[in-house]
């Protein structure tokens, strides 16, 4: 990969990563107040968050998926769907065993520090510890996104 | 500082701005918008491990940043604070601590078993239509009422 490419990517990412960062914020995301009274079902704004995102986003992605579409900057565009395993369950139960004590999850937890609530460092801490828990048990690291993203590594489509 | 934005924007204004967050990095990168991924990323720039996707440290302190101009620049400064009130009118501080990073620890470890956490799956795994990730989703979901519910019940009603 050309150095080029990569600060185009690495600057794709600190702007991608603001805009993430700075929505979550926007809609207090990173308050385990607002994530506590959701999951206590006495107001559902995570839930109604999550769904009108994906409610945007599924048939904007199925749309350019159906027109081929090329990315900006790694080629076609490809989505990954897998079909549930063992580990999707298991990972989901943990997972949320964890979201309903902390009130937080990877994304928030670094809002949460920038905002001034200092125990979202004790949250990133413990996210890294569990992130490396699993690294240490599987000898490699975790995969992110849609399942492992099969056959696809996390910059091997850029520059092509 | 300049107190501009109102204190929580309405979901239907975050969660469809989330929404297209999601396709554009999918249509500039062709990458998911997760972020565990990003830790896993940033641990192994911190451990030196020598296959490190790069631009995801970028994003991940990109997300540090943007909740900086938000919530400091954009709205009234934040003080320090715990960020835990509903749970400091149950528990202590050290008794806080313990629970925040153990669950922490669990969610973390969660992600990485799933390949996924809320922005992995939740958001980008579901938008593209993977059975996997809406059983992981449903089932974080699901599980996280519950145990809210249970924590609720074993502190009579207090959390």
């Amino acid at each position: 990969m050309a150095d080029k490419s990569k600060s185009t990517m690495n600057m794709v990412g600190i702007g991608f990563g603001a805009m993430f960062g700075g929505i979550l914020a926007a809609g207090r995301l990173h308050e385990y107040e607002t994530i506590h009274k959701s999951l206590v079902l006495e107001d559902l704004y995570v839930f109604y968050t999550m769904a009108a995102a994906i409610a945007v986003a599924t048939p904007l992605l199925w749309l350019l998926e159906r027109r081929h579409a090329r990315t900006a900057l790694a080629g076609p565009l490809t989505l990954s769907r897998s079909m549930p395993e063992k580990n999707h369950v298991v990972g989901g139960v943990l997972f949320g065993t964890g979201w309903a004590i902390a009130g937080t999850c990877p994304a928030p937890a670094l809002v949460m520090v920038s905002s001034g609530a200092w125990l979202g460092l004790v949250a990133i801490g413990g996210i890294f510890l569990g992130l490396y828990l699993r690294e240490v048990q599987t000898r490699e690291p975790a995969a992110a996104g849609e399942g492992k993203r099969r056959g696809i590594p996390q910059v091997a489509h850029f520059g092509k | 500082m300049f107190d501009v934005l109102p204190d929580q924007l309405p979901w239907w204004f975050v969660g469809p701005a989330l929404g297209l967050l999601v396709v554009g990095l999918f249509s500039v990168a062709n990458q998911p918008l997760g972020a565990s991924g990003a830790f896993v990323q940033a641990s192994g720039l911190l451990r030196r491990r020598p296959d490190v996707a790069v631009w995801r440290v970028w994003y991940f302190v990109g997300m540090f940043l943007g909740g900086l101009v938000v919530t400091q620049v954009l709205r009234d400064t934040n003080p320090l604070r715990t960020g835990y009130d509903p749970m400091a009118e149950v528990f202590s501080l050290p008794v806080m601590v313990v629970l925040i990073f153990a669950g922490a620890t669990l969610l973390g470890y969660g992600a990485a078993v799933a390949g996924g956490c809320t922005s992995g799956h939740g958001l980008c795994g579901t938008s593209q239509r993977s059975l996997a990730s809406l059983t992981m989703t449903g089932t974080f979901v699901v599980t996280a009422i519950i145990v809210s519910f249970i924590l609720r019940a074993l502190t009579g009603g207090d959390l």
